[in-house]
């Protein structure tokens, strides 16, 4: 049976600089997948390689089975993709925004009003729902962010820092709602994130990048069990530091 | 190709559009308010001045030897100079402020009674336009008597006024009435056409392509099943209507603007006629589509290298030249369009242009021009799709002019 994720062998170089080096792992259906490292670890361009926005140097991609490097439009169809470089189209209102995107995705006509529907409860955005995103605060974008990412109910989700630069409440809410599409509905989730205690809370499996290449992965235990520490914010600051 | 999507990011471009005031404003609202208000504003300070010049007294100095000479007698009547009899030189009229000075030849009566010609010099500013108004005026007075000093002197010695005019000269415009207006006309309508249509195109194309990238909502899109192909279609036809809406408010709003002119001044409208033949006015449709189409494709193409919404603003002076110098040639004494001028971007639609309005357009050579057009806004789409498949469009890298080519 095809992983829900499977990467094999990414490589991307910009010029003469490597940003990721043989990069290979996999997610199975339900699996929440921590992906960390410093800054310029290569998890962003990683991430970007999965959805196709990148072209690997090396190495392919694959979501649900299809190559997003020779299957692009049924892999992408798999995927619900956001990263810190993603915002809203100010001038629309979120009703508008998860419309536009879920016909974007080819959402039958007749499925699409109720996806939209359900997923402005699922998130709460009903009160802000006719607002333009441009006025909306940070937490209420994210939210729509996410949703937007799940108008076409796909069977993989990659979140890039979901949760930076939200307060503690708007936080949780995003965790919990992660959890929710993984265990409940059997998505994949890739989380990438720098708070390592979401990560404790929420991973099966952690991979940790430090140089464009794999330092450690495995679940939470393995890592700190591997590196002989209690805990991860320990165990990672042994694997990027050496 | 799925239309769907195509239409459904059409759609959702120009929804964004509508609801930019700016864009709105600048696109749409400026241009219709502008030329109303500006030629009315215009027209309304030219007259005022016109009057004011008509009206204003200026001093005139006459040396004193013009006393009882007709031409002192004649200017003596206008309530509008202060007519004064003194010696006078040119430092004096340097001088002096809003001051004519007029100094008869030495011996002008004694010239004059001998039947020899009698010089006379005006001095003045006619840098001032209301001193070359005057001097303009007294010179026409000075005309008039010495044309009856001539009716005199014929008489005298028993000659007709023939006797100095063996031949006498007239020119019969032969020109079709479009032609006439059309010269004028065909001059400056393809390079305000063709601006209109630029402007109007580039600031969505920037706001789509450039903007999207700063907003960081291109990323987004292009995670999407969606081609690229189909992405830059539904972009560029949010563009090429934008750009058509634009031209045609400039275009009505300064058709408007001329009308409230012509009638502030008291022109008959119906005497202005363009009159343009249906076959004519078929490939002006026809051309005015092409272009947008051509100036939409080379503005998107053009500002998709930018990353931010300055950086594209920078870009466009450079584009509007690459528009417009073309369009100014236009007006160079020998321009035609020929099988060889024909091919030449914008300058070709700028002769074409300037042909139909004249009526004197052959239909191959416009066709050759519409056909060219067509060809290179396809080239100008091409450019655009090798750059939204260069992945420096959407990481936000500076996109090399290498890295687009190659494949």
């Amino acid at each position: 049976m095809d992983h829900a994720i499977e990467a094999r062998s990414l490589s991307k170089d910009f010029g003469d600089f490597r940003a990721v080096d043989q990069f290979t792992f996999t997610v199975e259906p339900g699996e929440i997948f921590g992906l960390l490292g410093p800054n310029g670890a290569g998890k962003t361009t990683t991430l970007r390689m999965l959805s196709g926005l990148l072209q690997p140097t090396e190495g392919q991609s694959f979501i649900t089975g299809f190559s997003m490097q020779s299957q692009k439009l049924e892999a992408r169809r798999q995927l619900g993709f956001l990263t810190g470089d993603m915002d809203l189209y100010r001038r629309l209102t979120p009703t508008e925004l998860l419309t536009y995107f879920g016909k974007l995705y080819e959402v039958p006509a007749t499925e699409l009003q109720t996806r939209v529907s359900n997923l402005i409860d699922a998130f709460g955005i009903g009160d802000f729902k006719d607002k333009h995103c441009e006025k909306l605060s940070t937490g209420q974008k994210q939210r729509v962010s996410i949703a937007r990412t799940l108008v076409h109910n796909p069977k993989v989700v990659v979140l890039d820092e979901p949760t930076t630069g939200l307060d503690i409440m708007a936080s949780e809410f995003i965790l919990q709602f992660i959890r929710r599409m993984a265990k409940e509905e059997g998505k994949a989730v890739i989380f990438s994130t720098h708070h390592l205690d979401e990560v404790e809370r929420l991973c099966d499996r952690i991979a940790i990048m430090h140089k464009g290449k794999l330092a450690q992965m495995g679940t939470v235990g393995d890592v700190k069990n591997s590196t002989n520490h209690q805990n991860l914010a320990e165990s990672f600051f042994q694997l990027v530091e050496g | 190709m799925n239309f769907n999507l195509i239409k459904t990011i059409y759609f959702k471009e120009l929804r964004e559009v509508l609801r930019d005031q700016r864009m709105l404003f600048l696109v749409i609202l400026m241009p219709f308010f502008l030329y109303p208000v500006l030629f009315t504003i215009m027209g309304s300070l030219g007259k005022s001045q016109a009057e004011k010049i008509g009206k204003e007294t200026i001093t005139v100095l006459m040396s004193p030897e013009a006393e009882s000479t007709a031409i002192y007698n004649t200017l003596k009547q206008d309530p509008t100079l202060d007519l004064q009899l003194k010696a006078f030189d040119r430092a004096t009229i340097d001088t002096a402020k809003n001051t004519i000075g007029i100094i008869l030849e030495e011996g002008y009566k004694e010239r004059l009674r001998n039947n020899n010609t009698a010089g006379i010099q005006i001095l003045g500013d006619q840098s001032r336009d209301l001193i070359e108004g005057r001097t303009n005026k007294i010179r026409t007075q000075i005309e008039q008597i010495s044309q009856q000093i001539l009716q005199e002197r014929l008489t005298a010695v028993q000659l007709e006024p023939t006797f100095v005019e063996p031949i006498k000269i007239s020119t019969v415009d032969v020109a079709p009435k479009e032609a006439k207006f059309g010269k004028i006309v065909g001059g400056f309508l393809p390079l305000l056409l063709l601006l209109f249509i630029f402007m109007g195109s580039v600031y969505i194309a920037i706001d789509i392509t450039a903007g999207e990238k700063e907003r960081k909502t291109l990323q987004t899109l292009f995670t999407a099943p969606v081609k690229i192909r189909e992405i830059i279609a539904g972009k560029f036809l949010a563009v090429f209507t934008v750009g058509i809406v634009s031209a045609m408010m400039n275009l009505l709003s300064l058709v408007v603007a001329f009308m409230i002119q012509v009638k502030l001044l008291g022109g008959n409208m119906s005497k202005i006629a363009l009159a343009i033949s249906p076959q004519g006015a078929i490939w002006l449709i026809l051309l005015v589509l092409f272009s947008t189409i051509f100036i939409a494709a080379l503005c998107l193409g053009v500002v998709l290298l930018a990353n931010s919404y300055k950086e594209a603003q920078s870009y466009v002076s450079p584009l509007m030249m690459l528009v417009l110098i073309p369009c100014l040639l236009v007006n160079m004494p020998g321009m035609e369009l020929n099988a060889s001028t024909a091919f030449i971007p914008v300058f070709n639609i700028g002769l074409a242009f300037a042909s139909i309005v004249k009526g004197t357009f052959d239909t191959g050579l416009v066709a050759l021009v519409t056909a060219f057009t067509v060809l290179y806004a396809f080239l100008a789409l091409y450019l655009s799709s090798l750059i939204f498949n260069n992945e420096n469009v959407v990481t936000g890298e500076q996109v090399s002019w290498k890295a687009i080519f190659r494949r």
